[in-house]
């Protein structure tokens, strides 16, 4: 595990290296952990012709390893691609994304569905789960898949953080939405993946149960050193964050560190104007 | 709305071709069948046109007392040769011949059999010289005069390479081969054979002596002056015979009669047993078709609910979903009716290249009807589900829901199925004691088994797929996901599992039937067989009883010993009456008696009873039993005693002495014979077939022989009810593709999740193909035991006609069950590799 301790977080230092929106965006900061995933000049192109769009725009970009970053945008800024391109979810039409130090372009489907059971976890905005399995065996669903058992200890301790230890006989249908996405957090969290990412994780969920959501992955990041990208477009989703990425029409406008609601906010508008 | 259906149908192609596939296999059998009895018909019915051409009058006798179940049997009692001459004497009578015709004629070509199985026996029948009254035609020439002149049918000669002069054996089974001189070459009706049958024919006397008629003819055709009509010659024929046992009939009356005789045979060898297996293939595909608009309404509950929210009353939805089912099955059944008349062809074209096809107005309609109906029946109940949709559905991010089983359709089901059992027990115990059941009650009792069967099936699918389960999940997660998955939608897995089911209890049934039969006929011969050689032909015909003479002379043989063969009528029951030496009882065949004793078959007049037909008939010995011969003769025989029936020998059995009086031609139907004394069993077996050689429709052998001749015969019958229930078997595999690609299609999302999560291409075909093996053995257990129920209940109703041993044929089960696997395995290919290919990103992004 790494030596370096969590970032603080905190309204102190809002603004720091929050650029604003005319400035160009900030060189990727000099690493002291090799990044847990990168994208570098992607560029991602759906149709062709005059219906072509360029959802990525030759994005560079670095998560660090032991951090909870966000990344925002508006509708069509490309972030959801961005998410599925560093995932191995999706292909790139040029450039190149990693995780970790394995670059994704050239690995074969099988090769990266290996990648994404292997280090990758997943939380997407809704339908998370399988819908004939026990709360317990979709947490265990990947290891499973894998023909692995799960390490009890972290199991345990997931499921306590979770607190769902009174519903793991239940089935996605008898959970609510806010017990269903924490489910689906705790499988993310229990294959101990290099990296998480989330989809929008708390879209469809009323405050206080995306409240409850975000304050697990942040407690995911700071005890259990988990690494967490997430896309939101949900400024308080993205407080909870150690670093925000603001994207728009597919590169990066902006970043900022120990964000807060407002400073949030902030950015958001002036990228609206 | 009309319109709505329409583009819904072209919008979801593959679903149509899925759904169309079960109608149009059900219905191509429908169609095939229906073809085919057309053809027959038409076949028979234009060769018949042109019989009795030219003949005024028709005389033959009464129709024989009793039905006899011997193919080629006449059916009409014969009519003395004496007859002839008052016939001729009437005024008016231009010209009379007497005729005779019989089945079972064997031509050889140096020594071989002409022809290849059923189609090796030909028609043998009087020459008629008067051409007015023939409807035979040389076409080459001329006819037979002398006794060794034969005249054959064009396509015979045309296949053994027979040209006029060529000499050639014939052989009736009633006597030896002996050689014949081509004369000639004819036509019957203007067609080269008699719709696929051969025919040889002779001068009357020698057809007399051949075919063992002594000096009696089967009819009498006259033809008219001009100065009379056909109506008034019979008239006057008719009182000319006052009180002779015949019935005299115009040309025109004897051909309809005829004509619809050879319908109403064609229907009951053919078209019956034909539509019934077409109907199970239908009954079959309608599982599939509840099953697959089942699938689409719940899929199709956002876009329902959003016609309903734009203002679309329940009853327009009914009616959309409804006429999409209507516009499946005409278009369908259109598909299946061209494929079942290409089958019919095909079918035709094997048997003969003469014959053309004959396609009905009457096939058609009755076929898309069948195809059109069953599929809107079907769809009815799915399509009033879809009424209920609320419009708010369409607002919500609908997932199809499971509903909970009702008590209703439990109590359905148990209803139905008690009641479907219930009935088939009665049918079959009540009907043992003389007619047996009727096909149409049988049927409703084992439909109403496999209706309430499916009904319960949903119940037991959970416990039955947690037990078939354990080997798959044993496989890791894509086996335990695969369990889950088919014990997910119960009502799903039962009604796809259902289709299978029928085609296998169907299989299963016949299979413990002649497995049964098998080991009560082997039973039989080791308990009451006590000779080492039998004797008899194939085709179920008797033969001359001087093949018994023949075997008598032959000095490596002894105990030779007749069983001979009547029809009878004893009281108003039609039956069988054996006969056979007094000597043969211990030493060729021996009774297990209850009472009284076999030997008293000695004395003439005395009769043996089963104890089946003296419970039946309130017979103890000493009573008194009146038989009625086909010739209307009468024997009152004396009970001499009462045995234990088995496979073989069961029935009425008087001694030859006593049944000799009473039938006008004496046919051997079995002959028993043993080595003789220092002789082996392998000489004396090859002596008697070097005896039968010049017989060469008689099969000898010895028990062991004989043992693997039924097994054999019973394998062939149980090769033809697969071939029959082939097509059931497909729609149902059908419906398990159906199932599986429509549930794939149904759980994209989860299964670009599963993908998205670390799930193989690999592992999501794994899955899929377990689940698909599990429905098909969920099928399998079903029939299976629906099926041995079934074959049990059947072979203990025959119990008292000497199937005595039950056999349920677990090697046979066993192969049912993994062939069912196989089955499963195949259904799975095509949705296992679309599963595969699901695109993560759709599945797992919102939009």
């Amino acid at each position: 595990m790494s030596s370096i301790p969590p970032a603080p977080r905190g309204g102190g230092t809002a603004g720091d290296s929050a650029a604003g929106p005319l400035a160009p965006p900030a060189p990727p900061p000099a690493p002291t952990v090799a990044p847990a995933a990168r994208a570098e000049a992607a560029v991602k192109v759906y149709g062709r012709g005059d219906t072509a769009v360029r959802a990525l725009d030759g994005i560079h970009v670095e998560f660090a390893a032991q951090r909870f970053s966000a990344i925002m945008g508006a509708s069509g800024s490309g972030k959801s691609t961005l998410l599925h391109c560093l995932a191995g979810l999706d292909r790139l039409t040029s450039g190149e994304t990693y995780i970790g130090a394995v670059a994704l372009s050239r690995l074969s489907d099988y090769q990266l569905t290996l990648l994404r059971r292997e280090k990758v976890g997943f939380i997407f905005q809704s339908l998370n789960l399988v819908p004939t399995l026990s709360a317990l065996d979709n947490i265990t669903l990947p290891l499973s898949i894998a023909g692995r058992r799960a390490d009890p200890g972290l199991l345990d301790a997931v499921i306590r953080i979770t607190g769902l230890h009174d519903r793991l006989r239940h089935r996605p249908s008898e959970l609510s939405g806010g017990q269903q996405q924490r489910v689906a957090a705790a499988r993310a969290l229990v294959s101990r993946p290099e990296i998480i990412f989330a989809d929008e994780p708390t879209g469809n969920l009323d405050s206080r149960s995306g409240g409850e959501l975000l304050d697990f992955l942040r407690r995911a990041v700071d005890d259990l050193h988990q690494t967490i990208v997430m896309v939101t477009h949900d400024p308080f989703a993205a407080s909870h964050a150690d670093r925000v990425v603001f994207l728009a029409d597919g590169r990066v406008v902006s970043e900022m560190r120990s964000p807060t609601t407002d400073s949030v906010l902030q950015v958001v508008r002036h990228l609206g104007d | 709305m009309f319109k709505v259906s329409l583009r819904s149908l072209l919008a979801h192609k593959l679903r149509l071709v899925l759904t169309a596939t079960a109608i149009v296999l059900g219905v191509t059998f429908v169609a095939g069948t229906l073809v085919l009895t057309d053809t027959i018909s038409a076949t028979f019915t234009s060769v018949i046109g042109q019989v009795d051409r030219g003949v005024a009058v028709a005389v033959k006798g009464d129709p024989v007392a009793t039905a006899s179940g011997r193919p080629g049997a006449a059916q009409t009692q014969p009519l003395p040769g004496a007859l002839l001459a008052r016939v001729r004497a009437v005024a008016g009578v231009s010209d009379a011949v007497g005729t005779l015709q019989r089945g079972g004629i064997a031509l050889l070509q140096n020594g071989r059999v002409v022809g290849r199985g059923a189609r090796a026996a030909m028609l043998g029948a009087s020459w008629i010289p008067d051409p007015e009254l023939s409807p035979f035609r040389l076409t080459a020439g001329s006819g037979p005069a002398a006794a060794r002149d034969v005249v054959v049918n064009a396509a015979t000669a045309q296949q053994a390479h027979l040209a006029i002069g060529d000499t050639v054996q014939i052989s009736y089974s009633a006597s030896a081969v002996q050689t014949f001189r081509i004369s000639g070459i004819a036509t019957f009706g203007g067609q080269t054979s008699i719709a696929g049958e051969g025919f040889a024919l002779f001068s009357l006397p020698t057809a007399q002596r051949l075919l063992g008629a002594g000096d009696h003819y089967d009819a009498i055709d006259v033809s008219a002056r001009p100065s009379v009509t056909a109506l008034q010659l019979r008239d006057r024929i008719a009182s000319a015979l006052r009180g002779q046992p015949v019935q005299v009939q115009t040309g025109q009356q004897a051909a309809a009669q005829a004509e619809q005789s050879a319908l109403t045979r064609i229907n009951e060898f053919v078209g019956t047993p034909l539509l019934v297996f077409a109907f199970i293939a239908v009954f079959v595909g309608t599982f599939l078709i509840v099953n697959t608009f089942s699938i689409l309404v719940a899929q199709r509950t956002q876009e329902l609910a959003l016609l309903r929210a734009l203002g679309a009353t329940r009853g327009q939805v009914f009616a959309e979903v409804l006429s999409e089912a209507a516009i499946t099955g005409i278009l369908a059944s259109l598909a299946g009716f061209g494929l079942g008349i290409l089958i019919a062809a095909l079918l035709v074209d094997l048997f003969s290249s003469s014959v053309h096809l004959s396609i009905q107005i009457s096939a058609l309609v009755v076929s898309v009807l069948v195809g059109t109906i069953i599929t809107v029946l079907a769809a009815a109940l799915p399509a009033r589900r879809a009424t209920r949709i609320a419009p708010v559905a369409a607002l919500r991010q609908a997932q199809p829901e499971i509903q909970p089983l009702p008590r209703v359709r439990i109590a359905a089901g148990i209803v139905l199925v008690a009641a479907g059992t219930g009935a088939l027990l009665q049918d079959l115990l009540g009907a043992s004691a003389s007619s047996g059941p009727s096909l149409q009650e049988l049927g409703l009792s084992v439909l109403a088994i496999f209706v309430g069967v499916a009904l319960l099936a949903p119940a037991l699918v959970r416990p039955i797929v947690w037990v078939l389960g354990w080997p798959v999940r044993a496989r890791g997660t894509p086996g335990r996901l695969a369990g889950e998955n088919a014990r997910h939608n119960p009502r799903r897995t039962a009604l796809t599992a259902a289709a299978l089911m029928v085609g296998l209890a169907l299989v299963t049934a016949v299979a413990v039937i002649t497995s049964s039969l098998e080991a009560s006929i082997n039973q039989a011969i080791d308990g009451s067989v006590k000779a080492h050689l039998i004797v008899f032909d194939e085709s179920g015909g008797g033969f001359n009883p001087q093949v018994a003479s023949t075997l008598r002379s032959d000095p490596r043989l002894a105990s030779v010993a007749e069983v001979r063969g009547s029809a009878v009528l004893v009281g108003d029951v039609s039956t069988q009456v054996g006969a056979l030496d007094a000597s043969a009882i211990n030493r060729d065949v021996a009774f297990s008696m209850t009472a009284g004793s076999a030997a008293s078959l000695a004395r003439p007049g005395t009769v043996l009873v089963d104890t089946t037909d003296a419970t039946s008939q309130g017979l103890h010995v000493g009573s008194i039993v009146t038989m009625t011969f086909p010739n209307a003769s009468r024997l009152r025989a004396r009970v001499g005693g009462l045995y234990t029936p088995d496979a073989i020998v069961s029935g009425f059995l008087v001694s030859i002495p006593t049944l000799s009086p009473h039938v006008t031609t004496p046919e051997d139907e079995v002959v028993f014979a043993d080595p003789a004394p220092g002789v082996s069993l392998a000489v004396a077996d090859a002596s008697l077939l070097h005896d039968l050689s010049r017989y060469p429709l008689l099969k000898g052998f010895t028990t062991t022989q004989y043992k693997t001749f039924v097994k054999s015969g019973l394998n062939t019958f149980l090769n033809l009810i697969y071939i029959l229930l082939a097509f059931a078997i497909v729609i149902a595999v059908v419906g398990i593709i159906n199932t599986l690609a429509l549930s794939v299609m149904e759980r994209t999302r989860e299964l670009g999740l599963l993908r998205a999560i670390g799930m193989t291409r690999g592992q999501t075909r794994e899955m899929v193909a377990w689940e698909s093996v599990i429905i098909a053995l969920l099928g399998a257990v079903l029939g299976l035991g629906v099926g041995t129920g079934m074959g049990i209940a059947l072979v203990s109703s025959l119990h008292a006609d000497g199937i005595t041993a039950t056999s349920v044929p677990g090697a046979n089960l066993a192969l049912y069950a993994v062939a069912a696997a196989l089955f499963g395995l195949v259904a799975a290919i095509f949705p296992a590799i679309r599963a595969s290919r699901v695109d993560v990103l759709r599945a797992v992004t919102t939009e």
